[in-house]
């Protein structure tokens, strides 16, 4: 029995070859851990090609990778740090990014709190160090609403550092 | 990194078209860019040697299930009504007597469903089918236990239907089996088997060794092998033979 017929598989296989090393680079430096990334790299594209008509389209596919790669690994670092597993360790950029270094070091420390969107954000700018404008487009939202998921990002996050939690 | 770098995303773009990359001018003149392209290249090598190989056929089978979704959802109304209703039949009353959904007395039922011009239908042990047909599944063991769906055609090909490969499996209980298949359009018979494995440690190498004899017979002892041997001897088990046509 040839599951899904030849053709399929093949396609599947060609795009796996193509975007694999885009996903497993963004897994690995999420993770940083190479059997994590392996594991999670699998599971990306098993999303990503169930909406196959996006891997098709160049204009939008690098963006829509990025978005569902990141989404998918900060869930598996909140998972496991849920379950005890490993802490929340991100790279934060490089100096030179907008942001100042304790904004970054916070963002690591705490991300895993936030809702999926604003954690994209949060990741996007302080970890990734990409522009507001860049990020509005790889998220496909507004530079305005990044602006203000970064801003409402960082106003919490003090607050649950200084334990002032409401 | 500078500030005027490219991010990881702006360097994937570069790293697939360089061409057509606005970031190629800045690239070639800078150290710290040089660098982590190095980087990114030796990570994409290492997927390349380590994960593709191991990966890629879960990722074909994803895209076999994306392509099963739609012959259901697509289906009639009514037809999927009575597809449940004989979905319920199966799990409230078990096979009857005069209709053989697989091997009796090993403690399985299973039934086999197609999405044909009809709608979608249960069919009967030995049924005609297109040799294209996309298949869904439902069983009925008599106990929860570790189930693998698997089949074996005319050619001595032995396909893994369930759990897809890499993921281990499960316990499941009466009812349908997420996912499906889609036969090779090949015509000949081909059998259909669910079978319980006796602990989830079972590999699918020795669940497949299982039916090796089958797959060796040719088409005479697909048609009658109901059961399968070596390591499941004793397992539930049940079996279904369908007869693909051009």
């Amino acid at each position: 029995m040839a599951e899904g017929g030849v053709p399929g598989r093949e396609r599947a296989a060609e795009l796996y070859r193509t975007y694999g090393p885009a996903v497993y680079r963004r897994c690995l430096k999420l993770l940083r851990d190479r059997e994590a990334a392996r594991d999670a790299t699998q599971e990306v594209f098993v999303k990503l090609v169930r909406d196959i008509a996006k891997l098709d389209d160049p204009a939008i596919v690098l963006p829509w990778i990025y978005r569902v790669a990141t989404n998918h690994c900060l869930n598996v670092q909140r998972d496991r740090r849920r379950r005890g597993e490993a802490p929340l360790e991100l790279e934060v950029a490089d100096a030179g990014t907008s942001a100042p270094f304790p904004d970054r070091h916070l963002a690591g420390a705490i991300l895993s709190r936030f809702d999926e969107g604003t954690r994209a954000v949060a990741v996007g700018v302080l970890v990734d160090g990409m522009g507001h404008e860049e990020l509005a487009g790889a998220l496909g939202i507004s530079r305005k609403t990044v602006e203000r998921r970064l801003a409402r990002f960082l106003e919490r996050a003090r607050q649950l550092v200084s334990g002032d939690e409401s | 990194m500078t500030p005027r770098c490219p991010s990881d995303l702006a360097l994937e773009a570069f790293l697939l078209q360089p061409e057509r990359s606005p970031e190629a001018a800045h690239v070639a003149s800078c150290a710290s860019c040089t660098t982590r392209l190095a980087r990114m290249r030796e990570e994409g090598e290492e997927f390349r040697r380590e994960v593709f190989p191991r990966t890629v056929e879960a990722v074909e089978d994803a895209m076999v299930k994306r392509r099963l979704r739609w012959p259901l959802v697509l289906a009639p109304a009514g037809a999927l009504a009575a597809a449940a209703v004989a979905v319920l039949l199966l799990v409230r009353t078990g096979p009857p007597a005069d209709y053989e959904y697989g091997v009796k007395g090993s403690g399985m039922a299973l039934a086999v469903f197609v999405n044909g011009g009809e709608g979608v239908r249960a069919l009967p042990d030995g049924a005609a089918v297109p040799a294209a047909a996309a298949l869904r599944f439902k069983v009925q063991p008599a106990d929860s236990c570790w189930l693998w769906i698997m089949s074996v055609d005319a050619r001595g090909e032995i396909s893994r239907l369930y759990p897809p490969k890499g993921i281990p499996p499960d316990r499941r209980p009466a009812g349908p089996v997420p996912g499906g298949a889609v036969l090779d359009g090949q015509p000949g018979p081909e059998r259909i088997y669910a079978v319980c494995a006796p602990s989830q440690e079972m590999a699918w190498a020795e669940v497949k060794a299982s039916a090796a004899a089958v797959a060796t017979g040719g088409p005479e002892r697909v048609r009658a092998a109901r059961g399968l041997g070596g390591s499941l001897s004793g397992a539930y088990q049940a079996s279904l033979l369908l007869e693909k046509r051009p």
